[in-house]
């Protein structure tokens, strides 16, 4: 007997409610904590609002594992299983048109979907609770006022938007979109043309083994970029050389993730779009954010000579501004990477 | 007279060079939005694409050449590496001119990679060469990670040769995530 998707699916949307609402309450417990620990200067302030931000991090732990509960339930629950007649077929097909690239179809074992817990809106979730940890291991290294409160300001501003973009009452509406028809009754000519659409679709998207290198290193790239964007709009304001450190403790894994993240895009470009993708608007931008971000590193060695503690700065502030530049260009222009 | 500082000049010309770099990446951006590219024959598209590597060509080089600079800084004084750098523009400039910026292109990279080599060579024997940055651990990290980057040049600027070779990238692959850690 196969698993329940459906009420895998009742599940995940009840107790992703009551994370959406838990999630309400903590933006709203951030900000009052957090204009209690500017506005005064009470000590009990900072404790309360650190402990916020704790809980929040255990909240959002909490919704990436309810995120792995639905995506086990589809990979229980979801085989691409061919009637036995198409098999032989399915296979010859494979053999031909796949040029031997597509794994060969084996009845015994039907490919299943095995979805990592960063596609489509889940991205934010993912991305955002990379930036909550680090946040609280920046602000326990750091005890400047202003760092600590933009560090959290933007950890609230993160919930916001993930509040706003909801990843929990409707899930992954593309994929659901894309496997709907094959749950209904199908003729075998018309279930043999769905599993040829989703069968590589599978295999060089969902199921590839890039997919869980390249998307999270640039994830937990930008979550480290943001927490150094605040070091460095911090160094403008306070000319510590804590805040330089601090900098540049996240800037190094933040850089040494983009860049094996973008490496490893490549041969996963070439398996699944062959050679004509270079230039497209996402790579060019992912480009001009790794060169700014390499400038940062070239400029940070003379950081002892004249004007160039302020240079330094600003180029982690325009680092920052050329992850979000990135980030958007899915969105904003047509290409391989874009999101309908 | 204030003596003028090699290092600093060549970090300031990398910064340059990635920053015009990273214009011409925005403007390409754009350009592929208003050309509407993306709904294009495959034609059209690889001939884009060939026009923006040549723009980008001339500045890929500059970085490399700066790239190649800095090593030989590490080992030669500053009346050495002008008359090097002097060569190595001219041999630049005139593949470029004669044979195409490809293979201008792919020569300085196989020219970088050997020098590259070198310094990486010198390190691990642990030779005293002019690093900016201090300790054994940071200078084998630096050599590896350019070590590593210019094989990747190479192994993108191969893929119209030969096609893509998997080995080289994962060498270069490799080597980056090496010097990364390291550095």
């Amino acid at each position: 007997m196969g698993f329940d998707l459906g009420h895998a699916f009742q599940v995940y949307q009840n107790l992703g409610g009551l994370v959406r609402i838990f999630l309400g309450i903590l933006v709203a417990a951030l900000i009052g904590t957090l204009v209690w620990y500017v506005f005064s200067e009470d000590e009990r302030a900072w404790r309360w609002h650190y402990r916020t931000i704790l809980v929040s991090v255990v909240t959002l732990g909490f919704a990436l594992l309810l995120v792995g509960y639905l995506h086990l339930a589809i990979y229980l629950a979801l085989p691409l299983e061919l009637p036995p007649k198409l098999a032989p077929m399915i296979n010859h097909w494979l053999k031909t048109m796949g040029h031997g690239v597509l794994p060969p179809y084996r009845p015994e074992a039907p490919p299943r979907f095995l979805l990592p817990p960063w596609l489509e809106r889940e991205k934010f979730l993912f991305w955002f609770s990379g930036y909550a940890v680090m946040a609280i291991w920046a602000c326990r290294g750091v005890s400047f006022r202003f760092t600590r409160a933009t560090l959290s300001a933007l950890l609230s501003l993160q919930l916001l938007i993930l509040l706003f973009i909801n990843p929990f009452t409707d899930p992954l509406p593309r994929f659901f979109e894309e496997i709907r028809p094959w749950t209904m009754p199908l003729s075998l000519m018309e279930r043999a043309r769905l599993f040829a659409r989703l069968y590589p679709r599978m295999v060089f998207f969902y199921n590839a083994h890039y997919m869980w290198v390249h998307p999270p290193l640039l994830f937990l790239s930008y979550a480290a970029l943001t927490v150094f964007f605040v070091a460095c709009l911090s160094m403008l304001v306070i000319k510590r050389p804590e805040l330089d450190q601090m900098a540049y403790r996240f800037a190094r894994p933040g850089y040494i993730a983009l860049t094996m993240g973008m490496l490893l895009g490549f041969p996963w470009a070439l398996k699944a779009w062959g050679p004509n993708w270079w230039w497209d608007p996402k790579i060019a931008s992912s480009i001009m954010m790794w060169l700014v971000f390499s400038t940062y590193f070239h400029a940070r060695l003379y950081l002892t000579r004249r004007g160039m503690w302020s240079f330094v700065s600003w180029l982690g502030i325009i680092c920052f501004v050329a992850m979000l530049y990135t980030f958007a260009a899915s969105y904003l222009f047509p290409g391989e990477h874009t999101v309908h | 007279m204030r003596r003028f500082n090699y290092d600093f000049g060549l970090t300031i010309a990398a910064v340059i060079l990635m920053f015009s770099l990273s214009l011409l990446c925005i403007g390409s951006m754009f350009y592929f939005k208003w050309a509407d590219l993306a709904h294009v024959s495959p034609m059209v598209k690889v001939a884009y694409q060939e026009r923006m590597n040549q723009l980008a060509a001339p500045l890929v080089g500059g970085l490399l050449l700066v790239l190649a600079l800095c090593i030989p800084n590490r080992l030669l004084s500053s009346r050495w590496l002008n008359l090097l750098a002097g060569l190595m523009g001219a041999l630049l400039a005139g593949i470029w001119i004669f044979r195409g910026w490809r293979l201008a292109l792919l020569s300085l990279l196989l020219v970088s990679s050997v020098f590259q080599m070198v310094v990486l060579l010198l390190v691990l024997s642990g030779r005293k060469l002019n690093f900016r940055c201090e300790g054994y651990r940071a200078k084998l990290g630096s050599s590896l990670l350019h070590l590593g980057l210019v094989l990747f040049c190479l192994t993108v600027v191969l893929l119209g040769y030969t096609g893509f070779l998997p080995w080289l990238f994962w060498l270069a692959t490799s080597l980056v995530f090496l010097g990364l850690v390291l550095v």
